[in-house]
């Protein structure tokens, strides 16, 4: 069953087809959530709320962009609101924790090591993805989707609704800003 | 090296250190999950409600709750009960006047 056909007998509400469209776009969607909100649980469950979302509104897409853009645009969205959610948690957390009442995890978050980086890169990918907190969203997501799903600014210009150039830029921005935060980050730390 | 060098050095091995990195998967068994979460979403809400109302902390609840409110409705009423000399006064004033509501009608209807 190629793709369009998938796509038409989700919309009829076909199981099958939806667990074919999960397997075949589980690694996608988690991968991107993780590369945005760097913990493995809530990618897990931004993942499934993306399916979820793509079961209940699939009748909405008409085919006017690839369905993979489509997702992205879903994954992106959902990652970003849930970077949101926990932003308002971790504020509330530290005002628990001046009662004594907040847990370790929501005040000082633990390192985060993507799975899928080679052995020997495990530190300096950790380091990066600390220095990627720091970026505003829009200069993390178009890095994240350039970096770890390997997307062409093509591509990440239509994920985003923005232009080529505009992509471009965006990229380049967040390659200058993290150079900049690693630079002082080694400096302090590098004897 | 110099520690420019270096720094320079570490800060490009870090900007690279995700060439060659592979796709992240879920864990095992996601479209299970996501089933049983999907069909706890369609539950309806007579379901939910009734889930809700079935747990022992809340139907302890609403029987302590039942309790209450019978014990304050038998509180409330017997004190109106035992008012006795009063309430009589006032059941035979209204049949007084009903008595009389009824002469006067019958007076009325008598008139041509």
């Amino acid at each position: 069953m190629n793709q369009p056909e998938l796509i038409v007998q989700l919309q009829r509400g076909d199981g099958q087809a939806f667990k074919k469209l999960v397997d075949e776009w589980q690694d996608m969607v988690y991968n991107t959530a993780l590369g945005i909100v760097q913990h493995a649980d809530d990618a897990d469950d931004i993942t499934q709320d993306v399916f979820i979302q793509v079961y209940q509104s699939v009748s909405s897409f008409k085919g006017e962009s690839k369905f993979s853009t489509w997702l992205y645009r879903i994954v992106v969205t959902k990652s970003l609101d849930h970077l949101k959610k926990k932003k308002r948690k971790k504020r509330f957390g530290f005002v628990q924790s001046l009662f004594g009442a907040a847990s370790e995890e929501e005040i000082h978050p633990e390192e985060f090591n993507h799975p899928g980086v080679l052995m020997e890169n495990k530190e300096r990918a950790a380091e990066l993805f600390k220095a990627l907190q720091l970026l505003p969203d829009n200069q993390r997501i178009a890095f994240t989707l350039h970096r770890l799903e390997a997307q062409k600014h093509q591509d990440i210009a239509t994920i985003m609704n923005l232009s080529v150039t505009a992509v471009e830029s965006l990229i380049a921005r967040a390659k200058g800003n993290l150079r900049k935060i690693l630079q002082d980050y080694y400096e302090k730390n590098i004897i | 090296m110099n520690r420019k060098e270096q720094i320079d050095k570490l800060v490009d091995d870090t900007l690279n250190s995700l060439d060659g990195a592979g796709r992240a998967t879920p864990g095992p068994y996601l479209f299970t999950r996501l089933n049983a979460r999907m069909q706890n979403a369609n539950e309806d809400v007579w379901d939910k409600t009734l889930r809700f109302v079935s747990r022992p902390a809340i139907a302890m609840a609403i029987l302590c709750l039942v309790i209450c409110i019978n014990a304050l409705v038998v509180t409330r009423n017997y004190p109106a009960k035992s008012t006795s000399a009063a309430t009589e006064e006032t059941y035979a004033s209204v049949y007084e006047y009903n008595n009389s509501v009824a002469v006067l009608d019958d007076v009325e209807n008598t008139e041509p």
